[in-house]
């Protein structure tokens, strides 16, 4: 009980308010996957297709947010030392239009 | 002369009063030439319906049913012979033939003379089967006529027949008593679908070789009661027609204007006339006769959903696509003296389409639309299955007495083009993962807001730390 209110109190305090909001983007992001996961336990999937699609759009959005809170975080500066927060950040946007755009097709 | 002239004309057209549906010429087997005035009452009605009779003896030279590989003669009246055989150019395969090739048959039977081999092997070939006792009749001793066989029992009185089933039109009945004398009794057998009875005998009636003296003739009589058919028909595929008359006497002169009595009735007429004309009427193909005409089928959607007129629509097209709405149309008609005219198949009956592949997928009952003058319009309206391959659309009308109706119209049913499928928002299961796309597109947008809003606050954070 302890720990887990240390690991979140340090969370709070230490985290740049960046990586916060990437976060909460993320929490989202599997919010939406899991009602659309338990959608479709209940009620069938019907239109496959259109289920992988839904489905996969939010575990694709999660896996570039993933990849952007990894590039832009201060912490990891060492690793990412040739690529810019902005770079970080393109990348993400084009990774995620091709996403939707994959996405809006395949349902 | 004007008078005289009006009155020509006039007789020529009552002559005309019921013509054959297939054709009028009618030749006649007799083998006596002095017996044809025993039956002149009989000819004289045939010709007053337009008949064109050509008499024939079976040993003729000049006799041929056929002309250059086709039926001579639209139809045939065969009656008994005195001798053993009916001659070479009448055996039993030529007569099959000519059944074959759609002419009608009309063969009388008597009890007097012996029937040829060919005849009774031919018959068997129809699944009819006569006594094998030459010489036998058929007796009754309650339905016979005092007047001329108050002894020997073997003229008998009959009733009109009636059809007993609710969806069969009586094309028989007659007002009266039917005189059969010297009756041959014919029975039928259970395997063929295409032998109707016309007339049957009583139920006290049986079948009797006056000549066996031997008590134990009728211990085992070949048939007895209604087994008895007295006048058989047989009708083949191609809709020819074959009837058995029982009782070639019948058809004499005396016969049709004799006075009978019942053992417990009063004098009365023989509708014996009448009765030929029922019976001719229907073998010479006047009754009875059905006809197909115009069929038509087209797509019953979008532009051309409800719409009736020829002109704009696609009339029978070749290919249709799985669960379309289809319109089909065919017109029957029946065949009425010397017209056609509208057919009404009776109460309880339907004609019926069947859209099938294989098997039937479909069969749905045709509804009388409109009457024309020629015919009555039967439509449906259907879905094609869902399943695509090479569809008939099949109305197969077998009636007793009824000829053959049989109209197939083949289709390509395909399959769903590649944008004919519904789309993915017209799908009530799809949306909720629609929505889950939205909901996560925007998301996104608003974190790329955020963010770039909450950027210049991050510089200019560390410019103020630098």
């Amino acid at each position: 009980q302890d720990i887990v209110e240390t690991i979140w109190q340090n969370y709070v305090d230490k985290t740049p308010q960046r990586v916060k909001l990437l976060d909460t983007f993320m929490a989202f992001l599997i919010v939406v996957g899991v009602l659309q996961f338990v959608y479709c336990v209940i009620g069938g999937n019907f239109p496959f297709n259109a289920f992988l699609s839904g489905f996969s759009a939010t575990v694709g959005q999660f896996v570039l947010t993933a990849s952007l809170r990894m590039q832009t975080n201060p912490e990891n500066k060492a690793d990412f030392r040739s690529i810019s927060h902005e770079r970080a950040f393109a990348d993400f946007v084009f990774g995620s239009l091709i996403l939707h755009f994959f996405c809006v097709n395949f349902i | 002369m004007r008078s005289l002239l009006l009155g020509l004309l006039l007789g020529l057209c009552s002559l005309v009063s019921a013509l054959s549906a297939v054709g009028n010429k009618l030749l006649v087997i007799q083998e006596d030439e002095s017996e044809k005035d025993n039956y002149s009452q009989f000819f004289k009605d045939l010709e007053a319906r337009g008949f064109q009779i050509s008499h024939r003896t079976p040993k003729d030279s000049s006799l041929s049913l056929f002309l250059h590989g086709v039926p001579a003669y639209s139809h045939l009246l065969l009656f008994p012979p005195k001798s053993k055989g009916l001659g070479p150019e009448l055996t039993a395969n030529v007569l099959v033939d000519f059944i074959n090739q759609g002419s009608n048959v009309l063969l009388a039977l008597s009890s007097d003379k012996s029937i040829p081999s060919a005849v009774s092997s031919l018959l068997l070939e129809l699944d009819i089967s006569l006594s094998p006792d030459r010489g036998s009749l058929v007796v009754d001793h309650f339905n016979y006529d005092t007047k001329s066989a108050s002894d020997k029992h073997e003229v008998l009185l009959l009733p009109s027949p009636d059809s007993s089933r609710q969806d069969v039109k009586s094309y028989f009945g007659v007002q009266g008593l039917i005189a059969f004398p010297h009756s041959v009794g014919q029975v039928l057998g259970n395997a063929s679908p295409f032998l109707a009875s016309v007339l049957k005998a009583p139920a006290t009636s049986y079948i009797y070789n006056p000549k066996d003296d031997s008590g134990d003739a009728l211990e085992d009589p070949f048939a007895t009661g209604t087994q008895i058919n007295l006048v058989s028909a047989f009708q083949a595929r191609n809709s020819a027609r074959f009837t058995v008359f029982g009782s070639a006497e019948a058809l004499q002169d005396t016969w049709f204007t004799a006075s009978v009595q019942l053992p417990n009735g009063k004098s009365e007429k023989t509708s014996n006339q009448e009765f030929a004309k029922k019976v001719t009427g229907w073998t010479f193909k006047e009754q009875g006769v059905l006809k197909a005409g115009a069929i038509r089928h087209w797509l019953d959607e979008g532009a051309q959903k409800s719409t009736t007129d020829l002109t704009v629509l696609d009339v029978n097209p070749s290919i249709y696509r799985i669960k379309n709405d289809v319109h089909y149309s065919v017109e029957l008609s029946e065949w009425q003296a010397d017209h056609w005219a509208p057919f009404t198949p009776p109460a309880a009956d339907n004609v019926q389409l069947e859209v099938s592949m294989l098997s039937p997928f479909h069969r749905l009952n045709l509804v009388p639309k409109q009457h024309t003058a020629n015919a009555t319009l039967y439509t449906s309206d259907f879905k094609l299955p869902d399943q695509h391959g090479i569809f008939n659309f099949y109305v197969e009308y077998r009636r007793p007495f009824l000829t053959n109706v049989e109209e197939k119209v083949t289709v390509t049913v395909r399959h769903f083009a590649h944008d004919e499928w519904p789309r993915s928002f017209a799908i009530s299961g799809a949306w909720p993962w629609i929505g889950g796309i939205w909901v996560t597109i925007a998301g996104w947008v608003a974190f790329v807001a955020l963010w770039l809003w909450c950027k210049p606050v991050e510089e200019k954070k560390v410019a103020g730390k630098r």
